[in-house]
């Protein structure tokens, strides 16, 4: 919307304040039209040049059309992107590749569905790709809500193609820690941790899981006293 | 988007506010009943658009919009959603915008019930309302406003001072603006009274259940005040005699100076001239209270320096303010008529005499309160003025009003015999001065200041009821004021109740306790049963659990607190607090030492809440005069 329609009513809005009132008044003035009509005429002229002229000097109309642009902005480079990726798919579909990127970028936008469906393609098109089932599982898992059954044993597969599939790993490890097997949990991640660069955002997340990941070990062996955690311990309530 | 517009509505609040002062005067001067409708109309109007502005702000508070600088000065993600809205008058800004809505509230309050005031009067008590108006929505939109943006946004606020977290917080400063704001009604009365020289007994009519009404709020305002510093500072203190207390407390002892004469010129057509000055007083050091809290000059008088377009305005605001007041005062006073005559021994005198000591101990309090400001200013050098002061000098100054509250509803208007009325209140003062010596020795020791507060409480009490018996015997029945004018006075005597017993009779214990330590104070045991853990959204805490014993039966269980705040890392000290009827169990939680062990603080505070009881009568005995007035006022 634009900010200036919104000045624009609060003016109206002001003169009717100050009209409506004169208005009234105008039986009772009938012999003195000039009383009525210097007031009306000052009022309309000055107050809606002033409040412009005030609202320029003081306030950050330019706010309005920054925040919109940036937006924009952002909005217009991802969905162009999307868009040609699309378009080129349409025209060459057997690229594997290019279907694996396109279902990334709908996962980023939460296009579950159609990231399923374009990685499925990708599956198809490179079966033994580790890569690429990974990610398939994860599509998956997003849509399902859940990562067991079938994503699960797309993880699998992933691994056995490659133990070092980053994503696989990452699935792996978290669906062991969803099942409270925080050791399990931690085989996958520790794992993870070292194939990543250092100092990335990526690797960052990972360390500090594998922290929580630890903490939950640690007072699940304390809690017991034993040397593994039984599959059916109890896990205490972490301290906050 | 929002706060841009809430800009542009305060934008045209400004003009609105100076197009209703202006044709307001205007109209007054040259009998133009259009413009005085315009200036009606522009008030209504500048309600509404500084509602929207102040609604603007609340908003932005509530969706978290950091681009907002106020916002991201005052607020967090981390903060509830309750305290987001009041943190919208937890700042410099908000807090003057809270008081422009609150100043045009009350404006449109005078144009819609001040339908049958005379025209003239009616324009120019509005007129310059909306001048008060336009200087505050000045200084807000050029040196404090709080629509300024940031681009881009910072990722999170900086939070709100954890002791403005706190439902006292939510209704205090509400509260206090309501009494400030409602003595602009009173100011702009006696201004328009001097411009056009008539004051008589329908004006003081007129005024009377305004400043009533304003002396309510902030007699509610600063009673809140202090429970909040009672329960929220974590030592029990109830008056500190701090800068921004006695800020409050000068414009209430004008008020309640300016509530009695007003009485004394709507029944006698007296102290016209007295009472236009207290109206003026009591406003501009309503003013003078804002600015000392709000500026920064309390905190640091270098603050108040560090941004000079700030405190120059302020200056320059109340120079003119209070100058142009004084001149015309000066000028103008002459012109109202002085009238009724009244006798060296009369209620005239007594309430004259009153008002002469409320004035007088204001006095006091303004120097220590300023003094030292003005000193640190000039580089002069730092002085502390504090309780040992205000008690010696402000303290013997109330006895003799309170001792005149008793006699002065018994005196006649115009003409009183003492030799008289004396002789009828025998039994009261001779009541009142057996109690006083009698009743402290049903506590532990016998103490002056609790018989001082005794006796004087006992007078009070008696001799109000008393007069309101006889009073009513003569007439066969009262006006609601006067119940009223009974209340208000009985309260005071149950707040001086509190004070008296609770400063002579408190007692504390700072002690080292480790977990099933107990440590005794008065008839009570305290056991510490450890402190753990607490999550909040906001802070973290460390919550102690004290079991309290009275001759080993477990009476109840405190929780004190000790908080961490997060985004600002501020520790705060939540005290818990056993409210009784006779006195309060306090207990705080001071430093962790090692081991699992805390420093505790425990406090007896014995009749404490009388104090706040008496201060709800005394509001409450104000809200039915003004009702009883009002009543009247509308009658005619």
């Amino acid at each position: 919307m634009n900010p200036w329609i919104g000045v624009g009513a609060c003016v109206v809005v002001a003169l009717v304040f100050l009209l409506v009132p004169l208005w009234r008044q105008k039986s009772a003035l009938a012999g003195r039209r000039n009383a009525v009509r210097w007031p009306a005429l000052g009022v309309l002229g000055v107050l809606p040049a002033l409040t412009v002229g005030l609202y320029l000097y003081l306030g950050a109309p330019a706010i309005i059309q920054e925040q919109a642009l940036t937006q924009a902005q952002s909005n217009y480079d991802v969905d162009g992107m999307v868009k040609a990726l699309e378009d080129k798919l349409k025209a060459t579909p057997n690229d594997p590749e290019g279907w694996y990127a396109l279902g990334r970028a709908y996962i980023a936008f939460e296009r579950y569905a159609e990231a399923e469906d374009a990685l499925r393609k990708a599956t198809t098109q490179a079966p033994k790709d580790a890569k690429i089932i990974a990610q398939y599982a994860e599509a998956m898992a997003l849509k399902q809500g859940r990562l067991d059954g079938r994503p699960l044993e797309l993880v699998q597969e992933a691994l056995e193609i490659s133990y070092e599939e980053t994503k696989a790993l990452e699935l792996a490890g978290l669906a062991a820690f969803q099942k409270e097997k925080w050791a399990e949990a931690l085989h996958y991640w520790r794992r993870l941790q070292k194939l990543l660069p250092k100092d990335t955002e990526h690797h960052e997340a990972i360390a500090q899981a594998v922290a929580t990941a630890e903490r939950k070990l640690d007072l699940s062996l304390g809690g017991t006293g034993m040397p593994l955690p039984p599959p059916s311990a109890e896990p205490k309530k972490a301290p906050h | 988007m929002i706060p841009e517009l809430g800009h542009v509505a305060l934008i045209i609040a400004l003009q609105l506010a100076l197009l209703q002062g202006i044709l307001g005067l205007a109209g007054a001067s040259r009998d133009n009943a259009a413009w005085m409708a315009m200036a009606r109309g522009a008030a209504g109007g500048q309600l509404l658009f500084v509602a929207l502005g102040f609604l603007a702000l609340v908003w932005s508070f509530l969706v978290n919009d950091f681009s907002v600088m106020n916002v991201a000065d005052h607020s967090s993600r981390f903060l509830p959603v309750e305290y987001r809205i009041t943190a919208a008058w937890g700042s410099h800004e908000g807090s003057f915008l809270l008081w422009t809505l609150l100043m045009s509230a009350w404006t449109v309050a005078v144009v819609m019930l001040g339908r049958q005031l005379p025209a003239d009067l009616h324009a120019r008590v509005i007129g310059i309302m909306g001048l008060l108006s336009f200087c505050f929505l000045a200084y807000l939109l050029f040196t404090s406003n709080p629509f300024m943006r940031l681009h881009p946004p910072p990722a999170n606020g900086s939070d709100l001072n954890p002791l403005l977290q706190d439902p006292g917080m939510i209704i205090h400063p509400p509260l206090l603006y309501m009494g400030y704001v409602g003595f602009s009604v009173a100011f702009a009365f006696a201004i328009a009274a001097l411009i056009s020289g008539k004051l008589d007994e329908a004006w003081a009519r007129w005024v009377r259940p305004w400043t009533l009404m304003a002396w309510v709020f902030l007699t509610l305002g600063v009673m809140v005040g202090s429970w909040w510093a009672y329960y929220e500072l974590g030592w029990g203190g109830w008056w500190f005699w701090d800068p921004s207390e006695n800020a409050s407390l000068m414009p209430w002892l004008a008020g309640t100076a300016l509530v009695h004469s007003l009485a004394v010129t709507e029944q006698r057509g007296a102290l016209r001239v007295w009472t236009v000055f207290l109206a003026l007083a009591a406003f501009a050091l309503s003013l003078l209270g804002t600015f000392l809290v709000r500026s920064g000059v309390l905190s640091s008088v270098h603050a108040f320096a560090l941004d000079p377009l700030r405190g120059l305005f302020i200056l320059i605001f109340l120079g003119i303010l209070i100058g142009a007041s004084l001149i015309l005062f000066a000028r103008r006073a002459g012109a109202v008529k002085t009238a009724g005559d009244f006798g060296t021994i009369s209620r005239e005198t007594a309430l004259l005499t009153g008002n002469v000591l409320l004035l007088a101990a204001l006095a006091t309090v303004l120097l220590g309160t300023l003094y030292p400001l003005i000193l640190d200013a000039f580089g002069l050098g730092k002085i502390s003025v504090g309780p040992p002061y205000f008690n010696a000098v402000f303290v013997p100054m109330m006895v003799p009003a309170l001792l005149l509250l008793g006699i002065a509803p018994w005196m006649r208007w115009g003409r009183e015999s003492l030799t008289e009325l004396l002789p009828r209140l025998r039994w009261q003062a001779a009541a009142a001065v057996l109690i006083g010596l009698a009743l402290p020795f049903a506590f532990a020791e016998w103490k002056w200041q609790a018989a001082l507060g005794l006796a004087l409480a006992a007078w009070m009490i008696l001799a109000t009821i008393s007069g309101l018996v006889v009073r009513r015997r003569a007439a066969g029945g009262l006006p609601l004021a006067a119940y009223g004018m009974g209340c208000a006075h009985v309260g005071l005597a149950i707040g001086v109740i509190g004070m008296g017993l609770v400063s002579a009779y408190q007692s504390e214990k700072t002690v080292a306790m480790q977990p099933g330590d107990s440590a005794s104070l008065g008839q009570y045991e305290f056991v510490f049963r450890g402190a753990e853990e607490v999550p909040a959204a906001n802070y973290s805490a460390m919550r102690g659990t004290v079991e309290l014993k009275k001759q080993g039966q477990t009476v109840a269980t405190l929780l004190p607190e000790k908080r961490i705040y997060r985004s600002s890392r501020i520790t705060m000290t939540e005290a818990a607090i056993r409210y009784g009827f006779v006195g309060d169990v306090y207990v705080a939680m001071g430093e962790p030492l090692p081991g699992g062990t805390w420093s505790m603080q425990l406090y007896l505070k014995p009749f404490v809440g009388w104090l706040w009881g008496g201060a709800l009568l005394m509001a409450l005995g104000g809200l039915l005069a003004a009702l009883n007035l009002r009543n009247k006022g509308a009658m005619e």
